[in-house]
């Protein structure tokens, strides 16, 4: 947030100004309201109402600059047995060292997000995709490597990550675009957990070899070369 | 299974009417009584479940994972016509292992098994996604219009599916045509260079003319078969309907190692 505009002068410059006094009240709790509507109480994160509203942003940003938004989402793996054998104020416990772990694993223009439960999204402003896939892998190691003191009795606690990045080259809503991240969690869900997916840099097409005088086929050709007298126009 | 006709509607080139053909076709076929599953298999692009505001409560990784309902991935537009909507969770299935492509084979069966026929509308280009639809499809729906970029693209999408899947059947519909004329002549084209270059003859499935009311009804969001029924495109997809219907009857057209007799034109 803002830091507050200097105090406002009381415009009969009286001290001790009633209205004035509760004007500062109600803005310092406009600022408390405001703050706390956009923050997950459990964490500290933002909220999934303000990924949504700030996703908006970055994307409109993208569309306007063409500075890529990349958008990492993840999730920890096999949480309920967390919560299941150690009870949720240890789960919730977990929540908040991630959180901490996340937040003190950022830059300061990432805009960390708790989604709901023990999904996380991260949205990276100005970033590419081969970028957030260095982080998303940097924080899959040190979430790897988080739990493995020995006075942890919950072994490992990993997560599964899953990065897309939108280039404003097509209209997507925010909501898209989350789903489109998502999509790649859940492959890195189903290749095993513990890993960072998201679309491969060229997509693998087949070589199609098409030789030069099959690309002409179709074409029109100088009469010269139609030495069959077939046209194929 | 054997009587189930899974048709794949393909072109290499995007912008050739592949959806549009796709979901007059299926609503014909319903209105005909027919139960057809469309399955949008066009990777995250225009989810056909986003443009009609339909909720997906299922998706396929459910059914794989935890065991969900393979009927709950369907959305029913009405008694005889399903939609296996993109967002459903296939898409990213043709990524996967042999192993996954497997089960997603399965499920898909699974899901198909209620329908008489499965016609998947597949993504432009010659992505994983398409070629595995297309390698499971008994029939290959290949679209193309008469410019040469499309005609060179499917003939692309051709070469590969014979090289590497061995695929030699393939019904070829025209569209944006100005009659039969054009049709044909576009079709002998890549009939002629896929005759000379594969060494194998396409089928000629039928054409859709260029016609005014597919612009109104896209625009309005509908069918044209719905909005407008007596328009030159929707008595076309009605013959194209038949024919598919009728091809199922004769196992020559059909995707098998039996060597092919003669093209239907």
């Amino acid at each position: 947030m803002p830091p507050l505009r200097p105090k406002p002068a009381c415009p009969w410059e009286k001290d001790n100004c009633p209205v004035l006094a509760e004007l500062l009240r109600l803005q310092k709790e406009c600022r408390r309201l405001k703050e706390l509507s956009r923050t997950d109480p459990l964490t500290g994160l933002y909220n999934r109402r303000y990924l949504l509203t700030a996703l908006e942003q970055e994307m409109e940003r993208t569309r306007r600059t063409g500075l890529p938004t990349t958008l990492i989402m993840l999730d920890l793996d096999h949480f309920k047995k967390i919560n299941d054998t150690f009870g949720h104020p240890f789960g919730d416990g977990v929540l908040r060292r991630v959180a901490c772990l996340l937040k003190s694993n950022i830059r300061k223009i990432d805009i960390p997000c708790r989604y709901g439960g023990e999904e996380f999204a991260l949205i990276l402003p100005g970033t590419r995709l081969s970028q957030g896939r260095r982080l998303a892998l940097r924080l899959r190691g040190i979430l790897e490597q988080a739990w493995t003191e020995a006075r942890h009795k919950t072994g490992p606690i990993t997560a599964s990550f899953g990065v897309d990045t939108y280039t404003g080259r097509e209209a997507l809503t925010p909501e898209d675009f989350i789903h489109r991240a998502d999509r790649w969690l859940l492959v890195a869900k189903a290749r095993g957990r513990n890993t960072v997916c998201l679309p491969e840099a060229s997509p693998s097409q087949p070589e199609v070899g098409l030789s030069s005088e099959e690309r002409r086929l179709f074409y029109l050709s100088p009469p010269s070369c139609d030495k069959t007298g077939e046209s194929y126009g | 299974m054997a009587e189930l006709k899974f048709c794949c509607i393909t072109s290499g080139k995007g912008g050739v009417g592949k959806t549009s053909l796709a979901v007059n076709l299926a609503f014909t076929l319903a209105r005909q009584g027919h139960r057809v599953l469309l399955v949008d298999g066009d990777l995250g692009l225009a989810n056909v479940d986003v443009l009609l505001g339909l909720e997906v409560k299922a998706n396929v990784r459910d059914v794989l994972d935890l065991g969900a309902d393979p009927q709950a991935t369907v959305i029913y537009l009405g008694p005889n016509l399903g939609i296996l909507p993109a967002s459903s969770g296939v898409p990213e299935m043709a990524n996967l292992s042999p192993e996954d492509q497997q089960d997603l084979e399965e499920v898909l069966r699974v899901i198909a098994a209620p329908f008489d026929l499965v016609l998947v509308d597949t993504g432009a280009g010659l992505g994983p996604a398409v070629l595995w639809f297309n390698r499971l499809a008994h029939h290959s729906l290949v679209v193309v219009t008469p410019d040469p970029t499309a005609l060179t693209d499917a003939y692309a999408l051709i070469k590969v599916l014979f090289q590497q899947y061995q695929r030699r059947h393939f019904l070829v519909v025209l569209n944006h045509v100005q009659g039969e004329p054009e049709a044909l002549q576009t079709f002998s084209a890549l009939d002629r260079a896929v005759k000379r270059f594969l060494g194998f003859t396409l089928n000629y499935l039928g054409a859709i003319p260029t016609d005014q009311a597919v612009k109104l009804a896209v625009r309005n969001q509908v069918p044209f078969i719905t909005r407008f029924p007596q328009s030159k495109a929707s008595q076309a997809v009605e013959r194209l309907a038949t024919r598919l219907l009728n091809l199922g009857s004769d196992p020559q057209v059909s995707h098998s190692r039996k060597p092919r007799v003669q093209a239907v034109t």
